[in-house]
Protein backbone atom coordinates (compact mmCIF):
# COMPACT_ATOMS: atom_id res chain seq x y z
CA UNK A 1 0.00 0.00 0.00
CA UNK A 2 1.49 2.93 -1.47
CA UNK A 3 -1.03 5.72 -1.71
CA UNK A 4 -4.64 6.69 -1.90
CA UNK A 5 -4.69 7.93 -5.18
CA UNK A 6 -4.39 5.77 -8.02
CA UNK A 7 -5.16 6.74 -11.76
CA UNK A 8 -8.15 6.62 -14.11
CA UNK A 9 -10.11 8.12 -16.59
CA UNK A 10 -13.85 8.41 -14.51
CA UNK A 11 -15.57 11.88 -14.47
CA UNK A 12 -14.46 11.87 -11.12
CA UNK A 13 -10.84 11.92 -12.14
CA UNK A 14 -11.29 14.80 -14.71
CA UNK A 15 -13.30 16.93 -11.92
CA UNK A 16 -11.62 19.53 -10.99
CA UNK A 17 -9.98 19.22 -7.53
CA UNK A 18 -11.00 22.19 -6.23
CA UNK A 19 -14.99 21.23 -7.06
CA UNK A 20 -14.52 17.78 -4.90
CA UNK A 21 -13.14 19.73 -2.07
CA UNK A 22 -15.75 22.22 -2.24
CA UNK A 23 -18.44 19.61 -2.74
CA UNK A 24 -17.30 17.19 0.33
CA UNK A 25 -16.78 20.46 2.42
CA UNK A 26 -20.71 20.76 1.52
CA UNK A 27 -21.62 17.46 2.43
CA UNK A 28 -19.58 17.13 5.67
CA UNK A 29 -21.44 20.17 6.47
CA UNK A 30 -25.06 19.67 5.36
CA UNK A 31 -24.76 15.71 7.03
CA UNK A 32 -24.60 17.87 10.39
CA UNK A 33 -27.64 18.79 10.17
CA UNK A 34 -29.63 16.01 8.81
CA UNK A 35 -30.80 13.91 11.68
CA UNK A 36 -33.09 11.10 9.64
CA UNK A 37 -31.45 7.91 9.30
CA UNK A 38 -33.16 7.63 5.85
CA UNK A 39 -31.43 10.62 4.53
CA UNK A 40 -28.66 9.40 6.28
CA UNK A 41 -28.32 6.09 4.46
CA UNK A 42 -29.70 7.48 1.12
CA UNK A 43 -26.31 9.77 1.23
CA UNK A 44 -24.21 6.54 2.23
CA UNK A 45 -25.88 4.60 -1.18
CA UNK A 46 -25.15 7.53 -3.39
CA UNK A 47 -21.24 7.81 -1.92
CA UNK A 48 -20.94 4.20 -2.63
CA UNK A 49 -22.51 4.64 -6.28
CA UNK A 50 -19.58 7.47 -6.83
CA UNK A 51 -16.79 5.31 -5.38
CA UNK A 52 -18.23 2.58 -7.89
CA UNK A 53 -17.93 5.22 -10.40
CA UNK A 54 -14.35 6.01 -9.63
CA UNK A 55 -13.52 2.37 -10.99
CA UNK A 56 -11.95 1.57 -7.51
CA UNK A 57 -12.74 -1.75 -6.91
CA UNK A 58 -13.77 -3.29 -3.65
CA UNK A 59 -10.46 -4.98 -2.61
CA UNK A 60 -8.65 -1.66 -3.08
CA UNK A 61 -11.39 0.31 -1.03
CA UNK A 62 -11.52 -2.49 1.33
CA UNK A 63 -7.89 -1.84 2.10
CA UNK A 64 -8.21 1.39 3.00
CA UNK A 65 -11.52 1.32 5.08
CA UNK A 66 -10.78 -1.95 6.94
CA UNK A 67 -9.08 -0.50 9.52
CA UNK A 68 -11.37 2.38 10.07
CA UNK A 69 -14.44 0.03 10.57
CA UNK A 70 -13.18 -0.90 13.81
CA UNK A 71 -13.81 2.64 15.05
CA UNK A 72 -17.15 3.20 13.48
CA UNK A 73 -18.55 0.15 15.23
CA UNK A 74 -16.71 1.70 18.73
CA UNK A 75 -18.33 4.77 17.79
CA UNK A 76 -21.70 3.31 16.86
CA UNK A 77 -21.43 1.04 20.15
CA UNK A 78 -20.36 3.81 21.89
CA UNK A 79 -23.22 5.74 21.29
CA UNK A 80 -25.92 2.83 21.63
CA UNK A 81 -25.13 2.52 25.14
CA UNK A 82 -24.79 6.33 26.09
CA UNK A 83 -27.74 7.39 24.31
CA UNK A 84 -30.18 5.31 21.69
CA UNK A 85 -29.89 2.79 19.33
CA UNK A 86 -31.71 5.62 16.82
CA UNK A 87 -28.87 8.00 17.39
CA UNK A 88 -26.11 5.40 17.18
CA UNK A 89 -27.46 4.60 13.60
CA UNK A 90 -27.24 7.93 12.70
CA UNK A 91 -23.89 8.58 13.71
CA UNK A 92 -22.46 5.39 12.22
CA UNK A 93 -24.17 6.32 8.95
CA UNK A 94 -22.97 9.62 8.94
CA UNK A 95 -19.27 8.73 10.01
CA UNK A 96 -18.85 5.71 7.12
CA UNK A 97 -20.80 8.51 4.75
CA UNK A 98 -17.94 11.31 5.12
CA UNK A 99 -15.58 8.59 5.47
CA UNK A 100 -16.07 7.38 2.18
CA UNK A 101 -17.16 10.45 0.73
CA UNK A 102 -13.80 11.54 1.77
CA UNK A 103 -11.62 8.20 -0.13
CA UNK A 104 -13.83 9.23 -2.94
CA UNK A 105 -12.17 12.43 -3.43
CA UNK A 106 -8.32 11.25 -2.12
CA UNK A 107 -8.53 8.37 -4.52
CA UNK A 108 -9.21 10.54 -7.50
CA UNK A 109 -7.36 13.17 -6.76
CA UNK A 110 -3.09 13.63 -7.04
CA UNK A 111 -1.63 15.12 -3.97
CA UNK A 112 -0.41 18.08 -6.14
CA UNK A 113 -3.70 19.10 -7.41
CA UNK A 114 -4.79 19.10 -3.93
CA UNK A 115 -1.95 20.84 -2.90
CA UNK A 116 -2.51 23.67 -5.76
CA UNK A 117 -6.02 24.25 -4.53
CA UNK A 118 -4.44 24.62 -0.67
CA UNK A 119 -2.23 27.06 -1.67
CA UNK A 120 -4.38 28.82 -3.88
CA UNK A 121 -6.75 28.97 -0.75
CA UNK A 122 -4.18 30.19 1.90
CA UNK A 123 -2.93 32.81 -0.91
CA UNK A 124 -4.57 35.74 1.24
CA UNK A 125 -2.87 34.52 4.18
CA UNK A 126 0.79 34.15 2.41
CA UNK A 127 0.10 37.77 0.97
CA UNK A 128 -0.48 39.20 4.67
CA UNK A 129 3.21 37.26 5.85
CA UNK A 130 1.34 35.48 8.10
CA UNK A 131 2.30 31.90 6.64
CA UNK A 132 4.28 30.34 3.38
CA UNK A 133 1.66 28.31 1.62
CA UNK A 134 3.71 26.54 -0.34
CA UNK A 135 5.14 25.38 2.93
CA UNK A 136 1.99 24.41 4.57
CA UNK A 137 0.71 22.75 1.42
CA UNK A 138 3.75 20.45 0.97
CA UNK A 139 3.55 19.75 4.82
CA UNK A 140 -0.27 18.61 3.82
CA UNK A 141 0.75 16.50 1.00
CA UNK A 142 3.44 14.66 2.67
CA UNK A 143 1.40 14.16 5.51
CA UNK A 144 -1.50 12.50 3.38
CA UNK A 145 1.32 10.93 1.36
CA UNK A 146 2.51 8.90 4.44
CA UNK A 147 -0.37 7.55 6.12
CA UNK A 148 -0.80 5.21 3.80
CA UNK A 149 3.04 4.43 4.63
CA UNK A 150 2.46 4.61 8.43
CA UNK A 151 0.25 1.95 8.27
CA UNK A 152 2.64 -0.21 6.17
CA UNK A 153 5.21 -0.16 9.16
CA UNK A 154 2.74 -0.67 11.47
CA UNK A 155 2.26 -3.82 10.26
CA UNK A 156 5.51 -4.57 9.42
CA UNK A 157 6.90 -4.04 13.12
CA UNK A 158 3.91 -6.13 14.01
CA UNK A 159 4.82 -9.27 11.90
CA UNK A 160 8.53 -8.74 12.94
CA UNK A 161 7.43 -8.71 17.29
CA UNK A 162 4.91 -11.27 16.03
CA UNK A 163 8.13 -13.83 14.70
CA UNK A 164 9.89 -12.88 17.82
CA UNK A 165 6.69 -14.10 19.98
CA UNK A 166 6.30 -10.49 21.49
CA UNK A 167 2.62 -9.64 21.95
CA UNK A 168 1.81 -6.17 21.09
CA UNK A 169 2.29 -3.39 23.49
CA UNK A 170 2.54 0.21 23.67
CA UNK A 171 6.25 -0.48 24.30
CA UNK A 172 7.07 -3.43 21.66
CA UNK A 173 4.84 -1.34 18.81
CA UNK A 174 4.94 1.96 20.26
CA UNK A 175 8.41 2.51 20.48
CA UNK A 176 10.00 1.35 16.91
CA UNK A 177 7.20 3.16 15.54
CA UNK A 178 7.92 6.26 16.84
CA UNK A 179 12.21 5.61 16.49
CA UNK A 180 11.46 4.90 12.80
CA UNK A 181 8.96 7.47 11.78
CA UNK A 182 11.51 10.03 13.19
CA UNK A 183 14.08 8.34 11.42
CA UNK A 184 12.49 8.46 7.82
CA UNK A 185 11.04 11.90 8.59
CA UNK A 186 14.65 13.05 9.04
CA UNK A 187 15.39 11.22 5.65
CA UNK A 188 12.64 12.39 4.11
CA UNK A 189 13.66 16.56 5.16
CA UNK A 190 17.62 15.54 4.40
CA UNK A 191 16.11 14.97 0.48
CA UNK A 192 13.53 17.83 0.23
CA UNK A 193 16.56 20.18 1.37
CA UNK A 194 18.35 18.40 -1.40
CA UNK A 195 16.10 18.89 -3.91
CA UNK A 196 15.18 22.65 -3.32
CA UNK B 1 33.86 21.67 -12.20
CA UNK B 2 35.93 21.94 -9.17
CA UNK B 3 35.76 20.84 -5.68
CA UNK B 4 37.46 22.06 -2.64
CA UNK B 5 37.73 20.91 0.15
CA UNK B 6 39.78 23.41 3.09
CA UNK B 7 40.83 21.81 6.45
CA UNK B 8 37.62 20.02 6.98
CA UNK B 9 36.68 18.96 10.20
CA UNK B 10 32.96 17.28 11.11
CA UNK B 11 31.84 15.81 14.39
CA UNK B 12 28.88 13.97 14.05
CA UNK B 13 26.94 12.05 16.87
CA UNK B 14 29.60 13.01 19.71
CA UNK B 15 32.54 11.81 17.42
CA UNK B 16 34.98 12.75 14.62
CA UNK B 17 33.40 12.31 11.55
CA UNK B 18 36.23 13.52 9.28
CA UNK B 19 39.46 15.07 10.13
CA UNK B 20 41.62 17.25 8.28
CA UNK B 21 40.57 16.97 5.46
CA UNK B 22 42.21 19.14 2.36
CA UNK B 23 41.55 17.68 -1.55
CA UNK B 24 40.59 19.20 -5.13
CA UNK B 25 38.56 17.31 -7.21
CA UNK B 26 38.46 17.83 -10.43
CA UNK B 27 37.90 14.51 -12.63
CA UNK B 28 34.81 13.23 -14.66
CA UNK B 29 34.39 10.19 -12.19
CA UNK B 30 35.23 10.07 -8.33
CA UNK B 31 34.76 7.50 -6.06
CA UNK B 32 34.40 6.95 -2.32
CA UNK B 33 35.09 3.77 -0.50
CA UNK B 34 35.71 2.96 3.14
CA UNK B 35 34.45 0.62 5.74
CA UNK B 36 31.24 1.55 7.37
CA UNK B 37 31.73 4.67 9.69
CA UNK B 38 34.43 5.90 7.70
CA UNK B 39 32.97 9.26 7.03
CA UNK B 40 31.70 8.25 3.26
CA UNK B 41 28.26 10.02 3.88
CA UNK B 42 29.54 12.88 5.77
CA UNK B 43 32.08 13.55 2.91
CA UNK B 44 29.36 13.43 -0.01
CA UNK B 45 26.94 15.85 1.88
CA UNK B 46 29.68 18.24 2.59
CA UNK B 47 29.18 18.73 -1.07
CA UNK B 48 25.55 20.12 -1.32
CA UNK B 49 25.77 21.74 2.24
CA UNK B 50 23.70 19.17 3.57
CA UNK B 51 26.61 18.93 6.21
CA UNK B 52 28.44 22.23 7.15
CA UNK B 53 32.04 21.56 8.79
CA UNK B 54 33.16 22.92 11.44
CA UNK B 55 35.63 24.42 10.92
CA UNK B 56 36.86 24.47 7.11
CA UNK B 57 35.10 25.13 3.49
CA UNK B 58 33.96 23.35 1.03
CA UNK B 59 33.99 25.24 -2.02
CA UNK B 60 32.09 24.15 -5.67
CA UNK B 61 33.04 25.79 -8.40
CA UNK B 62 33.82 28.58 -6.13
CA UNK B 63 30.70 28.43 -4.17
CA UNK B 64 30.97 28.57 -0.37
CA UNK B 65 28.64 25.84 0.61
CA UNK B 66 28.25 27.44 4.13
CA UNK B 67 27.26 31.09 2.64
CA UNK B 68 25.78 29.98 -0.69
CA UNK B 69 23.91 26.88 0.19
CA UNK B 70 21.29 27.96 -2.55
CA UNK B 71 23.03 28.25 -5.39
CA UNK B 72 25.45 25.24 -4.51
CA UNK B 73 22.27 22.74 -4.36
CA UNK B 74 21.41 23.76 -7.66
CA UNK B 75 24.28 22.68 -8.95
CA UNK B 76 24.61 19.48 -7.13
CA UNK B 77 22.39 16.98 -8.06
CA UNK B 78 22.32 14.17 -5.05
CA UNK B 79 21.16 10.95 -5.17
CA UNK B 80 20.22 9.05 -2.13
CA UNK B 81 20.50 5.09 -1.38
CA UNK B 82 17.15 5.00 -0.77
CA UNK B 83 14.88 6.14 -3.84
CA UNK B 84 11.61 5.91 -1.35
CA UNK B 85 13.20 8.72 0.89
CA UNK B 86 13.93 10.89 -2.16
CA UNK B 87 10.71 10.11 -3.95
CA UNK B 88 7.92 12.79 -2.33
CA UNK B 89 4.82 11.86 -4.55
CA UNK B 90 2.88 9.18 -5.38
CA UNK B 91 3.34 9.46 -9.08
CA UNK B 92 6.42 9.04 -10.95
CA UNK B 93 5.82 12.03 -13.33
CA UNK B 94 4.50 14.63 -10.04
CA UNK B 95 7.35 13.81 -8.51
CA UNK B 96 10.40 14.77 -11.23
CA UNK B 97 7.73 17.86 -11.91
CA UNK B 98 7.57 18.76 -8.09
CA UNK B 99 11.58 19.18 -8.12
CA UNK B 100 11.36 21.37 -10.96
CA UNK B 101 8.58 23.74 -9.65
CA UNK B 102 11.02 26.63 -8.42
CA UNK B 103 12.61 26.23 -11.80
CA UNK B 104 10.11 26.22 -14.30
CA UNK B 105 6.76 28.05 -13.40
CA UNK B 106 5.26 26.79 -15.98
CA UNK B 107 3.44 23.41 -16.02
CA UNK B 108 3.84 22.80 -19.35
CA UNK B 109 7.43 23.23 -19.53
CA UNK B 110 7.45 21.17 -16.17
CA UNK B 111 5.65 18.46 -18.13
CA UNK B 112 8.23 18.49 -20.80
CA UNK B 113 10.94 18.52 -19.26
CA UNK B 114 10.20 15.71 -17.03
CA UNK B 115 9.42 13.57 -20.10
CA UNK B 116 12.81 14.21 -21.97
CA UNK B 117 14.71 12.98 -18.80
CA UNK B 118 12.36 9.99 -18.69
CA UNK B 119 13.32 9.53 -21.87
CA UNK B 120 16.83 9.79 -21.62
CA UNK B 121 17.00 6.90 -18.81
CA UNK B 122 14.80 4.75 -21.31
CA UNK B 123 11.54 4.89 -18.66
CA UNK B 124 9.26 7.39 -20.47
CA UNK B 125 6.79 4.31 -20.51
CA UNK B 126 6.70 4.65 -16.26
CA UNK B 127 5.38 8.29 -16.79
CA UNK B 128 1.94 7.18 -15.14
CA UNK B 129 2.91 4.61 -12.65
CA UNK B 130 2.34 4.84 -9.14
CA UNK B 131 5.70 4.83 -7.33
CA UNK B 132 4.98 2.29 -4.85
CA UNK B 133 4.17 -0.25 -7.77
CA UNK B 134 7.96 0.13 -9.38
CA UNK B 135 10.37 -2.26 -8.64
CA UNK B 136 13.56 -1.41 -6.41
CA UNK B 137 15.57 -0.52 -9.74
CA UNK B 138 13.29 1.22 -11.41
CA UNK B 139 12.64 3.41 -8.11
CA UNK B 140 16.42 4.04 -8.67
CA UNK B 141 16.32 5.38 -11.85
CA UNK B 142 12.77 7.81 -11.28
CA UNK B 143 15.13 9.27 -8.19
CA UNK B 144 17.32 9.92 -10.71
CA UNK B 145 15.36 11.45 -13.56
CA UNK B 146 14.22 13.66 -10.81
CA UNK B 147 18.05 14.84 -10.29
CA UNK B 148 18.82 15.04 -14.00
CA UNK B 149 15.64 16.91 -14.50
CA UNK B 150 17.39 19.77 -12.93
CA UNK B 151 20.07 20.11 -14.83
CA UNK B 152 22.60 19.53 -12.14
CA UNK B 153 26.38 20.33 -12.98
CA UNK B 154 27.39 17.73 -10.77
CA UNK B 155 25.85 14.45 -9.46
CA UNK B 156 26.26 12.43 -6.46
CA UNK B 157 25.51 9.42 -5.58
CA UNK B 158 25.09 7.67 -1.90
CA UNK B 159 25.53 4.10 -2.48
CA UNK B 160 23.78 3.71 -5.83
CA UNK B 161 23.85 0.25 -6.53
CA UNK B 162 22.74 -1.33 -2.78
CA UNK B 163 19.43 -2.25 -3.44
CA UNK B 164 20.08 -3.70 -6.98
CA UNK B 165 20.47 -6.82 -8.20
CA UNK B 166 23.29 -8.02 -10.76
CA UNK B 167 21.23 -6.74 -14.13
CA UNK B 168 20.21 -3.39 -12.58
CA UNK B 169 23.73 -2.86 -11.24
CA UNK B 170 25.03 -3.22 -14.75
CA UNK B 171 22.13 -1.11 -16.45
CA UNK B 172 22.83 1.47 -13.19
CA UNK B 173 27.00 1.22 -14.43
CA UNK B 174 25.66 2.09 -18.03
CA UNK B 175 23.34 4.90 -17.07
CA UNK B 176 26.36 6.33 -15.57
CA UNK B 177 28.88 6.05 -17.47
CA UNK B 178 26.51 7.88 -20.38
CA UNK B 179 26.13 10.79 -18.13
CA UNK B 180 28.01 14.20 -19.34
CA UNK B 181 28.16 15.30 -15.52
CA UNK B 182 31.08 15.21 -13.41
CA UNK B 183 30.09 12.01 -10.57
CA UNK B 184 31.09 11.93 -6.93
CA UNK B 185 30.08 8.04 -6.07
CA UNK B 186 30.05 6.46 -2.64
CA UNK B 187 30.20 2.41 -3.06
CA UNK B 188 30.86 -0.54 -1.55
CA UNK B 189 30.92 -2.11 -5.37
CA UNK B 190 34.66 -2.54 -5.48
CA UNK B 191 33.63 -3.15 -9.49
CA UNK B 192 31.65 0.01 -9.76
CA UNK B 193 34.81 1.75 -7.88
CA UNK B 194 36.80 0.37 -11.18
CA UNK B 195 35.12 2.55 -13.70
CA UNK B 196 35.86 5.73 -11.74
CA UNK B 197 38.92 7.81 -12.93
CA UNK B 198 39.80 8.55 -9.17
CA UNK B 199 39.24 6.73 -6.22
CA UNK B 200 39.51 8.26 -2.82
CA UNK B 201 40.06 5.63 0.33
CA UNK B 202 38.33 6.67 4.07
CA UNK B 203 39.17 4.92 7.27
CA UNK B 204 37.97 6.76 10.65
CA UNK B 205 37.37 10.16 9.01
CA UNK B 206 40.53 10.92 7.29
CA UNK B 207 41.69 9.68 3.36
CA UNK B 208 43.69 6.93 3.62
CA UNK B 209 44.72 6.44 0.16
CA UNK B 210 43.73 8.52 -2.90
CA UNK B 211 44.79 7.93 -6.73
CA UNK B 212 43.80 5.68 -9.15
CA UNK B 213 40.97 3.24 -9.55
CA UNK B 214 43.11 -0.32 -9.49
CA UNK B 215 45.48 0.93 -7.20
CA UNK B 216 42.65 2.43 -4.83
CA UNK B 217 40.89 -0.33 -4.34
CA UNK B 218 43.91 -2.98 -3.92
CA UNK B 219 44.68 -0.91 -1.01
CA UNK B 220 41.38 -0.70 0.12
CA UNK B 221 41.13 -4.98 -0.28
CA UNK B 222 44.66 -5.31 1.27
CA UNK B 223 43.93 -2.81 5.00
CA UNK B 224 40.31 -3.11 5.27
CA UNK B 225 39.27 -6.44 3.75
Amino acid sequence: MGSFYFLGRSWLHLMAAGQKLAALMLVGAGLMWVHDWRILLFALVVVLGLLQQSGAGFKQVWLHVKSLCVWVLLLVVFTAVVQTPTLAAEAGLRMSTLLLAALVVTMTTSISSLMEVLIWLLTPFSRLGWINSERVALVFGLTLRLIPEMSAQWHDIREAQAARGLTVSPLTMGLPMLLRTIRRAQDIAEALDARQ
Amino acid sequence: MLIEFKKIFVERDGRQALSDVNLSLSERRIGVIGPNGSGKSTFIRLINGLILPQPGHVYVDGLDTRTQTEAVRRKVGFVFQNPDNQIVFPLVSEDIEFGLKRRLPHAAARKQRSQETLEQLGVLHLEDRLVHTLSGGEKQLIALAGVLATLPEILVFDEPTTQLDLRLRNRFERHLAALPQPAVVVSHDLELMKTMDRVLVLKQGCVVFDGAADAATSWYREHCG
